[in-house]
C-alpha cells in the first residue's frame, strides 16, 4: 500500500470501528475479503492498487488484499507448494508462472474453470498463452502477462557493416566475426545469452533445440526424442562459448548480467525478454536508439522461435468465494486492466488487440512488432512434470556448456535419471 | 542417593519437562516423519502415495548427482572450516595485539557475521562480477570467470563462506585470549621463549578447547550449508557447487518428489549426527586425558 492510501484506509477502519460500537451489528459484517498472491510488480508507476480499488467499488462488500510473494521464482513455487499441500489456504487468487499451471492443475490445487469460461472469452489472448493455461483439455487459468525470447542487436554496428539481422545462427556467428575483426574493440562481445545453471538456461537450450528442429519432450513423453539432433544443438551452444562468439562467463550469466553488459554497449547481440527494451531505451542508456529486435535465428532443420513466458492468474480450489475470485481474475485480465498494467508497469499484455492500441503504441512504438514476435513464440512443454524435467536437466546441460561432458553423454545421463522419477508415478 | 537428592532430581525433571516436550515435538516428530517419508514414493502432484522400501536409498547409491553433492559437501566443509580456523586465530591474535582501534575492528568483524547469508551471497555476486567485479579489477583486469568456471566456482563459494564465518571463530578465540593471565606470557618471555614458541606452547594449548567447540559448530553448519551456494550459483556450473542440502531442496520443493527428497535429507541428518558424535567423543577423550 502506498503512503497516499494508508491514511484514508486508516480513517475508514476507524469509522467502521466507531460504527460497530454504535449499532448492534457492523454494517459490513458480511464483507468478503479476497486474497490475491502475486509477485512484486516493477515499473515506473504501479497501477495495481488503483485497479484493486476499482474492483472493490464495483463489488460493494468485497475487499481485495494483495500480498507479495517472495522475490525469486524458486521461493514462490516453494511457498505455493507448502501452503497448497498443507491445505492451509490463505489466498483465493494466485499469480502463477506459466510453467506451473499444469503441475498445480494435476495436483488438484487449481479450480477447474472450463465450465465457467466461454470459449470465445479466451479468443483475444495469444494462442500460446491459452495453450499454456490449458491442460488435459481443460482451462485452469487466465493469461495475465506475456513474455517471449527475443534477439536484440545493435542497429548502428550492423548498419555500419552492411548487415541485416541474421536469419540463421550461422549468419549470426559470421556477423560477429566480421564486426569484431574490424571494430578492434577487445571489450566488445559477440552474442550474450543465459547459461547459468537455472531455469533461464533451460529456456535458452530449448530455443536452440527448436532451431535444430527438435525438442526436449516427445509426444509420448520421452526426454530428447531425437538424441542426435539434440546433441547437435547442445554442441552448437558449447561451440559459441568455446570459439569466443559468446564470452566464457556465459556459464554464469542470467538475464540481468547479460542485459547490463549489452546496455553498457559491450555486445553486438543479446538474447533476452521484452522487459529489457524499456531499460535499453530509457533516457541515459548508452545504447538508446541503437537497439533493434528480431526473432531468434533458425538453424539447419528449424526456424527460430523464442520461448514464451509470463504469468497467469488461477484460483485456489479451496476458495470459499469462487465466483468473486473469478470476477477478480476476469477484471485483472480485462482490456482495461491490462492497458493500465502496460502503461504503468513493465509488463506486456496477453491480449493481442492492445498491441495496436493507439494510446499504448504512442508510448511504446515497439508494440506492433512485438506482437508478431510473440505470436511466433512457442511455449515450453506443457506438462505437470515440467519442473522435474527442468531440475533434472539443469546440471547435465550446464556440464555440456562448460565443456565437462560431451552432449551425447549428458543426454543419456539425464534420460536415465528422468526414467527413475517418471517410473515412480505409474 | 538421599531422599533430599531424589526430591531434587524429581523437581529437576519436572522443570525440564516442558523443554523436553517442546524438543520432542519440534525435532523428534519431524525427524521420524522425514524418515518415514523417505521410505515412500510420495508425489503429491500425481497423487502417488505408496511404500517404496529402500528403493530411494538404492537409487542414491548409484546416483552420480548424489555422490557429486556428497563430495562437494565434504570439500566445502573441510576447506572452509580449516580456513576459518587458521584465519580466525590469526585475526584474534592481531586483534589482541592492536594498540588502538580494537573496538572498531571488533565491530567490523561482527558486521560480517551478523549479515544474513543471502546478503553476503549478493555482495559476493558483485565482487565476482566478470567485468565490473572488484576481484577481477584487483587481479589486474583479468576476466576470471569466478562463478561460471567449474574449477573456480567452489573456491569462490568457499571464500564467501570463510569471509562470513571467520568472525565467529575469531570472536571466540579473542575472548579466550583476553582471559589468559599476562603472567603466563611474561613467564614464557623470561624463560627466553620467542614469539613462535610462546604461541605453540602457551597460547595454542590454552585456545585448544574453545577452538574445538568452534570447529564443532562450524562443521555442523558447513555440512548443512545452503543459502550461500543457492544464491551465488544455484548449485552450478555443472553441479560443482551443489551440496547435499541443495540437492535435497531440489528434490523436495522443485521436483516435488517428497519421498526421494526426504531420503537425501535423512542422509544429511545421519551425516551431521555421526560427525557430532565423533567430535563429542574426541572432546571427552581429551578431557579425561587432561
Amino acid at each position: 500500500m502506498t503512503r497516499g492510501t494508508a491514511a484514508p484506509v486508516a480513517l475508514l477502519l476507524a469509522s467502521a470501528l466507531l460504527a460497530a460500537g454504535c449499532t448492534e451489528r457492523a454494517p459490513d459484517a458480511e464483507a468478503v475479503t479476497l486474497v490475491l498472491k502475486h509477485a512484486r510488480i516493477l515499473g515506473p508507476a504501479d497501477p495495481f492498487p488503483g485497479l484493486l480499488r476499482e474492483f472493490e467499488s464495483a463489488h460493494p462488500g468485497v475487499r481485495v488484499r494483495s500480498e507479495s510473494l517472495p522475490w525469486s521464482s524458486d521461493e514462490q513455487h516453494q511457498f505455493y507448494v507448502v501452503n497448497l499441500e498443507g491445505r492451509s489456504l490463505g489466498f483465493d487468487v494466485m499469480m502463477l508462472d506459466v510453467i506451473w499451471v499444469p503441475e498445480f492443475a494435476r495436483a488438484g490445487w487449481l479450480l477447474d474453470l472450463t465450465d465457467r469460461v466461454r470459449p470465445e472469452e479466451l479468443a483475444g489472448y495469444f494462442p500460446s498463452t491459452v495453450a499454456a493455461a490449458t491442460w488435459s483439455g481443460r482451462v485452469w487459468a487466465f493469461p495475465w502477462n506475456m513474455n517471449v525470447g527475443l534477439l536484440y542487436y545493435r542497429t548502428d554496428l550492423l548498419a555500419k557493416h552492411g548487415f541485416r539481422p541474421p536469419a540463421t545462427w550461422e549468419a549470426l556467428v559470421d556477423q560477429v566475426r566480421q564486426i569484431r575483426a574490424s571494430e578492434r574493440d577487445p571489450t566488445l562481445e559477440g552474442y550474450l545469452w543465459q547459461g547459468k545453471q537455472y531455469e533461464g538456461m533451460v529456456v535458452n537450450v530449448l530455443e536452440a533445440l527448436w532451431a535444430h528442429g527438435t525438442g526436449v519432450l516427445g509426444d509420448d513423453g520421452t526426454a530428447f526424442p531425437e538424441p542426435a539432433r539434440a546433441a547437435e544443438a547442445l554442441a552448437f551452444l558449447r561451440r559459441l562459448i568455446a570459439t569466443g562468439v559468446s564470452p566464457p562467463w556465459t556459464t554464469a550469466a542470467d538475464e540481468e548480467l547479460t542485459r547490463r553488459a549489452f546496455g553498457d554497449g559491450h555486445a553486438i547481440f543479446l538474447r533476452n525478454w521484452p522487459y529489457v527494451l524499456d531499460l535499453l531505451e530509457a533516457p541515459g542508456s548508452r545504447v538508446r536508439g541503437r537497439v533493434g529486435i528480431a526473432p531468434l535465428p533458425g538453424a539447419v532443420g528449424g526456424a527460430g522461435a523464442g520461448s514464451t513466458g509470463g504469468s497467469h492468474l488461477g484460483i485456489a480450489r479451496g476458495t470459499a468465494h469462487a465466483d468473486l475470485a473469478l470476477a477478480l481474475v476476469r477484471f485483472l485480465t480485462s482490456e482495461r486492466a491490462e492497458r493500465a498494467m502496460a502503461t504503468g508497469a513493465a509488463l506486456y499484455p496477453t491480449l493481442t488487440a492492445l498491441y495496436h492500441d493507439p494510446a499504448l503504441v504512442a508510448r511504446n512504438p515497439w508494440l506492433p512488432r512485438l506482437r508478431d514476435l510473440m505470436l511466433a513464440g512457442r511455449p515450453r512443454p506443457v506438462t505437470p512434470s515440467y519442473l522435474l524435467l527442468s531440475t533434472t536437466l539443469q546440471p547435465e546441460l550446464s556440464a555440456v556448456l562448460v565443456g565437462l561432458k560431451p552432449p551425447e553423454r549428458a543426454i543419456l545421463d539425464a534420460r536415465r535419471r528422468l526414467d527413475y522419477f517418471l517410473a515412480s508415478r505409474r | 542417593m538421599t531422599p533430599r537428592e531424589r526430591a531434587d532430581r524429581r523437581r529437576g525433571l519436572l522443570l525440564m519437562a516442558p523443554t523436553l516436550t517442546i524438543l520432542a515435538v519440534v525435532t523428534v516428530y519431524p525427524g521420524v516423519w522425514v524418515l518415514w517419508l523417505s521410505l515412500q514414493h510420495r508425489v503429491p502432484v500425481f497423487g502417488v502415495e505408496r511404500f517404496a522400501g529402500a528403493s530411494h536409498y538404492v537409487f542414491l547409491a548409484s546416483d552420480p548427482r548424489f555422490w557429486n553433492a556428497a563430495w562437494t559437501t565434504a570439500v566445502f566443509t573441510v576447506v572452509s572450516v580449516a580456513l576459518e580456523l587458521v584465519l580466525g586465530v590469526l585475526v584474534a591474535l592481531s586483534l589482541a595485539g592492536l594498540a588502538r582501534g580494537r573496538h572498531l575492528a571488533f565491530s567490523l568483524l561482527l558486521l560480517a557475521w551478523a549479515m544474513p547469508a543471502v546478503v553476503t551471497a549478493k555482495l559476493f555476486e558483485w565482487l565476482y562480477h566478470p567485468a565490473a567485479g572488484l576481484l577481477n579489477f584487483l587481479l589486474g583486469g583479468r576476466g576470471l570467470n569466478w562463478l561460471g568456471d567449474p574449477s573456480l566456482a567452489l573456491p569462490a563459494v568457499i571464500l564467501a563462506d570463510v569471509w562470513r564465518s571467520l568472525p565467529f571463530v575469531a570472536v571466540l578465540a579473542y575472548a579466550r585470549l583476553l582471559s589468559i593471565p599476562a603472567e603466563l606470557f611474561e613467564a614464557a618471555h623470561v624463560d627466553g621463549a620467542g614469539r613462535l614458541a610462546t604461541f605453540a606452547h602457551v597460547t595454542l594449548p590454552l585456545l585448544r578447547r574453545i577452538l574445538a567447540i568452534a570447529v564443532l559448530f562450524r562443521t555442523l553448519d558447513a555440512l548443512r550449508a545452503f543459502d550461500i551456494m543457492f544464491v551465488l550459483t544455484g548449485g552450478g556450473p555443472a553441479g560443482t557447487t551443489e551440496t547435499l542440502t541443495v540437492y535435497a531442496y531440489r528434490g523436495l520443493f522443485q521436483m516435488l518428489q517428497l519421498g526421494f527428497g526426504s531420503a537425501v535429507g535423512v542422509v544429511v541428518f545421519a551425516l551431521v549426527m555421526a560427525v557430532a558424535w565423533a567430535y563429542l567423543r574426541l572432546l571427552r577423550a581429551e578431557e579425561s586425558r587432561a
